[in-house]
């Protein structure tokens, strides 16, 4: 039996951790430099208000409403999502996060436990520790998991947990639900299914398999149906291969100059190398990409994507930012204006099995980089992110002398809140 | 199931591997049966990782328990609150440290009592939204920079 753990409008939850008094009324976080809305309170779905709408129109859409309003603030919602995931890891018997606000867990011996209860009280116990309210669906199948985590969100009546351990409940489950939910189905194949009158999750599930096998020749597609029909055949290892960590930004205003872009990327690369040492693993594949701005088309275009692959897979800062800059000057051409860089580090493993390139490898320099990392982390840490960087990561100051700016700084986050609980200058006042 | 990561709960985000048994490298230390873990605050004095938070006290409203301005506060929000405890509850946009006083809870109301003559108890009825963040379970305070 699976579960999915799935933290409700995850990152306005986050906010009225610290803020209480936001209970009950419409909130919204914006996405980085907030541009659009990423996230909703049910308030603000109540509203009206879509996601992914530019911030700057919601004044002239909701003149008279008042809507609490916050920058992303990654720092926090990584710290808090990190409590609920350690709390489901003391729980279940066997867990796999599958992004920032879900986890999925697995129970070998489903006779051993009510699994009701289960579902009911960690819902509490992490209501209770972290302040998050999450939903948690329990299903044969991963994809009949995501649709009873679905339900729990939606009808009070399940509070919080919805089980499907009955045929005849997961068929109940699948008239009610729409194929535009379901897990695995793009948008693209969801119009494609309804032109030929498959509106619901039941619908799609009942047509015979050979018709979907002719029709889709798509092995998600397939496996979406076998899932659905209570064959467990999504793989675990499937998930985790996915495994890629991804620091990207839209600039603030356009880059035009090399130096100006390599700033950028090299804190997208010092980024990614940090996630990798917070995680213990290292990668051997580093990329950049760099887009133009599509929305302005009286402008040239121009859009890349270039991978390197690294001698020893690495989680080191001076590497990984050596790396994404050799891959940034073979990107880069002249005479285009750039909204949006990238770094993205694969090939993810753990640690310590790394490969040695026998002819490359320097053992004294490998010691001297892993120490320099650590002081680099713990001073950071102490200190504040970004007390310490490399030259490369330094933006040129607005009057264009000095290098003062940091990564931090150089994105708009009007409305972004404290982080109380990963700054110690942060932490919440008591009167 | 492989792939799916099945670690008991552990406080340290990750354990250095011990050499295996069997391995020796120079004279055994004769302490080696003996190996205990450090004391450690950090495991030691917070029992809820997950639940705990910590904030900084301002102002004297509870100078009579020994909790003073500057004062660092470790708080659980796991702990079911009791009646006589110190605990954190937002009030009018912001966070207060109180006592818990539930002795009027059948009348309809209970109280957040400071320590400090000079400062009023907090009167909540029964009909207000109200929740307690979370209990205090230990209080810093720095006696030297």
């Amino acid at each position: 039996m699976y579960g999915i753990i799935d933290c409700d409008n995850c990152y306005v939850s986050c906010e009225r951790v610290f803020r209480p008094d936001l209970k009950d009324k419409p909130v919204i976080v914006l996405s980085n430099n907030d541009g659009c809305v990423v996230a909703r309170s049910n308030e603000a779905k109540k509203l009206g208000i879509k996601a992914g709408v530019p911030f700057y129109q919601l004044a002239e859409k909701f003149p008279d409403q008042k809507i609490a309003v916050f920058s992303s603030n990654y720092e926090l919602y990584g710290e808090l999502t990190g409590r609920v995931v350690s709390i489901i890891r003391k729980e279940a018997p066997a867990y796999f996060r599958y992004s920032i606000d879900e986890c999925f867990v697995y129970f070998k011996d489903v006779e051993q436990v009510d699994l009701m209860r289960w579902g009911e009280n960690l819902h509490k116990r992490i209501k209770r520790s972290v302040g998050m309210p999450v939903s948690i669906g329990l299903a044969p199948t991963k994809t009949l998991a995501k649709m009873a985590s679905f339900f729990a969100k939606r009808h009070s009546g399940f509070r919080h947990c919805c089980l499907i351990d009955t045929d005849e409940k997961r068929i109940r489950a699948l008239k009610l639900y729409s194929i535009d939910e379901v897990w695995g189905i793009g948008r693209r194949y969801a119009a494609r299914l309804k032109s030929m009158g498959v509106e619901t999750a039941y619908d799609f599930a009942s047509h015979k398999l050979s018709w979907v096998k002719a029709t889709f020749r798509n092995i998600v597609i397939e496996r979406t149906w076998r899932e659905l029909n209570g064959e467990d055949c999504v793989p675990n290892e499937e998930m985790a291969r996915k495994q890629s960590i991804c620091t990207s930004r839209s600039f603030n205003g356009m880059i035009t100059d090399l130096e100006g872009l390599r700033t950028h990327v090299s804190n997208y690369a010092a980024r990614c190398a940090e996630k990798l040492r917070q995680e213990g693993s290292v990668a051997s594949i580093v990329s950049v990409f760099l887009y133009t701005n599509p929305f302005r088309e009286d402008l040239p275009q121009y859009t890349s994507f270039m991978e390197t692959r690294l001698p020893v897979a690495t989680n080191s800062t001076v590497e990984i930012v050596k790396a994404a800059y050799e891959v940034l000057r073979q990107l880069y051409r002249e005479g285009y204006q750039y909204k949006k860089a990238g770094v993205i580090v694969m090939g993810i493993g753990p640690k310590s099995p790394v490969q040695l390139d026998l002819f490359d490898y320097n053992a004294d320099q490998f010691q001297k980089m892993k120490r320099l990392d650590a002081v680099i982390d713990r001073i950071n840490k102490v200190n504040g992110t970004e007390t310490i960087v490399l030259g490369s990561q330094q933006y040129t100051r607005r009057d264009g002398k000095g290098k003062a700016n940091v990564f931090a700084n150089a994105i708009k986050h009007d409305y972004r809140s404290k982080n109380p609980t990963t700054r110690w200058s942060d932490i919440i006042v008591l009167k | 199931m492989p792939n799916i990561h099945i670690i008991k709960g552990e406080f340290k985000k990750q354990l250095e591997l011990q050499l295996a048994p069997g391995i020796r490298a120079g004279f055994p230390s004769p302490a080696e049966d003996y190996l205990h873990d450090s004391l450690d605050f950090n495991h030691d004095l917070i029992r809820n990782p997950e639940a705990t938070f910590y904030g900084r006290v301002e102002g004297d409203s509870m100078i009579e328990a020994g909790i003073c301005d500057g004062d660092l506060a470790v708080i659980d929000r796991s702990i079911e609150p009791q009646d006589g405890d110190i605990v954190v509850a937002f009030i009018n946009e912001e966070f207060t440290i109180k006592y818990l006083d539930l002795t009027h809870r059948s009348e309809g109301y209970i109280e957040l009592r400071p320590a400090n003559r000079r400062f009023k108890p907090i009167r909540i009825n029964a009909e207000d939204d109200f929740e307690v963040w979370g209990v205090v379970v230990w209080t810093i305070k720095q006696w030297k920079q």
